[in-house]
């Protein structure tokens, strides 16, 4: 038998705690998940395997259809209301001063809080008949009836899209910082020489330096979209009419409401499918992220 | 850019303090103040009356909520540290053919959103008897938390110089000594990333927490905000923001203090260079 050099086994002793953490808590998971997709759950117990069955009803399933809708919906919704803002932050508070430090680390408190948190901080400005949000535009006479604002539909999804801006967009702008950071600045003393207007900098220069970094926190923004679960469940419960349920909500309900334990598995697969894509588009542009 | 439009940005940027503020002043009015019209912004009436409200239901149900909420943040953080510390340590002082995989296989946890193996890990937690129990979820938050941990450190060993640990074999030092008296000193800037992102996880951690636990004895903070939230008919806006205030003071306090390594363990790696 060959040996294993001493220093692997001590390798390996000092791996185990991590490897024994990911077998089962990770990979096992992983591979029932795949199991369990392709399976029936009885309420009593006993499980059958029934083929494709899962992944068929999955693409004519009009309740999940609508939640790939919805969150097709609110990424073209809150995507804009991120990275404007956050764009002008990054740009306006690059350079390392007190205050600019002071309004990074401001804009920077509400993604350090939990979305449970902000939900109801925002219900609250929210609220059709107590909140501040009503009192305030009808003072300023914009409107004139309190607005049930995250009642309907489309105020929901707006409403709730703003209060996931406030909430992320200072993590958009660190990000979209270190990238500003890295552009040498050898660049813009030389469009400055060359007489380059601040306007004509940030778009011929800026711009498209920032490009790379730019998709990378998009990308992150579009997987962190697809895992919303906290905002949606707390702020609307997926109302009105299921128009503003997420995929994680759908899983959730599918396996721990309506017990189609296998039926929820499926949904995980593709989720996981959707997800995995955009890490793999992300690994391209070489950038690991643990948000 | 010119000055109108740095000013209005600015304060723009302070404004984003107001949505926070505003349930610091809801959460010490009385109820009537807080259904009355027009709102008053600053507190009139100031008062302790919802937190009392707060920590009294339900025979201090909130208290065991924090409790719990700190102890299974303290452990995942405890438990963290170690596993990145050993692994780092193995990974970088002690590789071998193959621990290359072993890094490649931890780090795609990563690319694998916790929340599609909502139902596998549901399922072996009431098998292995683990469901609704504290060391259950602490073992799954390690699980999904520890790769950026795990990867930082790999990072801060490899770049120092190989020889600090060649020298000290020589002089007879033992792998466990090298890492906790040689090592552990010279990384404390890893651990206060791990401390702060760690914390902030489980601290907010609230679909885990509502799908891996269901007794009052196990429930984390977020999870017990929505349990006092729902369980009226109508929702008590002061108890939920008192709720509210009780989450956001050690999240904010954390991250004040440790924000300079929370923020770069967040950049690190997200941009090439």
């Amino acid at each position: 038998m060959r040996k294993i050099p001493r220093n692997t086994i001590k390798s390996l002793l000092f791996l185990s705690p991590a490897l024994v953490l990911v077998s089962v808590f990770f990979l096992y998971p992983l591979i029932r998940v795949l199991i369990i997709s392709f399976q029936e759950w009885q309420v009593m117990g006993g499980s059958d395997y029934i083929g494709f069955k899962n992944y068929l009803k999955v693409f004519q399933d009009d309740e999940f259809l609508q939640t790939l809708w919805n969150t097709f919906i609110y990424t073209i919704i809150v995507t804009p209301m991120i990275f404007i803002p956050a764009v002008l932050f990054a740009a306006i508070f690059k350079e390392t001063n007190r205050k600019n430090t002071i309004s990074r680390t401001i804009i920077f408190v509400p993604v350090a809080i939990s979305f449970v948190a902000a939900s109801y901080i925002w219900s609250w400005i929210y609220n059709d008949t107590y909140g501040l949000l009503n009192f305030i535009l009808q003072k300023l006479g914009m409107i004139s009836q309190p607005v049930n604002w995250l009642g309907e539909t489309w105020s929901a999804r707006f409403s709730v899209s703003f209060m996931i801006a406030w909430k992320t967009l200072g993590f958009t702008m660190i990000i979209l910082l270190a990238g500003l950071q890295s552009i040498s600045e050898s660049l813009y003393e030389a469009a400055k020489i060359d007489g380059a207007s601040k306007t004509k900098i940030f778009f011929k220069i800026t711009l498209p330096l920032l490009k790379p970094t730019i998709f990378l926190a998009l990308i992150l923004s579009l997987a962190g979209s697809f895992k919303a679960f906290d905002q949606f469940y707390i702020m609307t419960g997926g109302g009105p009419m299921k128009t503003t349920q997420t995929m994680v909500m759908y899983i959730n309900k599918v396996a721990f409401e309506y017990y189609d334990v296998g039926y929820g598995a499926t949904i995980s697969v593709v989720f996981l499918g959707i997800l995995l894509c955009l890490s793999f588009v992300q690994l391209k542009l070489g950038g690991f992220s643990n948000e | 850019m010119n000055k109108a439009i740095i000013a209005v940005l600015i304060i723009v940027s302070i404004s984003f303090l107001l949505p926070i503020m505003w349930s610091f002043s809801t959460a010490f009015k009385p109820t009537g103040e807080i259904l009355s019209y027009p709102p008053t912004l600053i507190p009139q009436d100031f008062t302790f009356d919802q937190f009392i409200k707060l920590f009294t239901a339900g025979n201090g149900l909130f208290g065991k909520y924090i409790l719990n909420t700190l102890f299974m943040a303290g452990v995942s953080i405890l438990g963290v540290m170690i596993v990145s510390l050993f692994s780092g340590y193995a990974l970088s002082m002690l590789p071998f053919k193959g621990s290359n995989v072993i890094l490649l296989l931890i780090l795609s946890i990563m690319m694998v959103p916790f929340q599609s193996l909502l139902i596998p890990i549901y399922d072996l937690l009431n098998k292995i008897g683990l469901f609704d129990t504290r060391i259950g979820l602490i073992l799954v938050y390690m699980t999904f938390f520890m790769p950026f941990c795990i990867f930082m450190v790999f990072n801060y060993f490899r770049s120092l110089p190989k020889s600090l640990r060649e020298s000290a074999r020589i002089d007879g030092a033992g792998e466990m000594t090298i890492l906790f008296k040689i090592l552990v000193p010279l990384s404390l800037p890893a651990l206060a990333t791990i401390i702060v992102y760690v914390f902030l996880e489980v601290w907010n951690d609230f679909v885990l927490a509502l799908i891996f636990s269901s007794s009052p004895d196990v429930r984390n903070i977020q999870v017990g905000i929505t349990v006092f939230a729902t369980q009226r008919f109508s929702k008590d806006w002061g108890l939920i923001n008192a709720g509210v205030v009780f989450s956001l003071i050690p999240s904010m306090l954390v991250f004040l203090i440790l924000q300079k390594y929370y923020v770069k363990g967040l950049t690190s790696g997200t941009v090439k260079g």
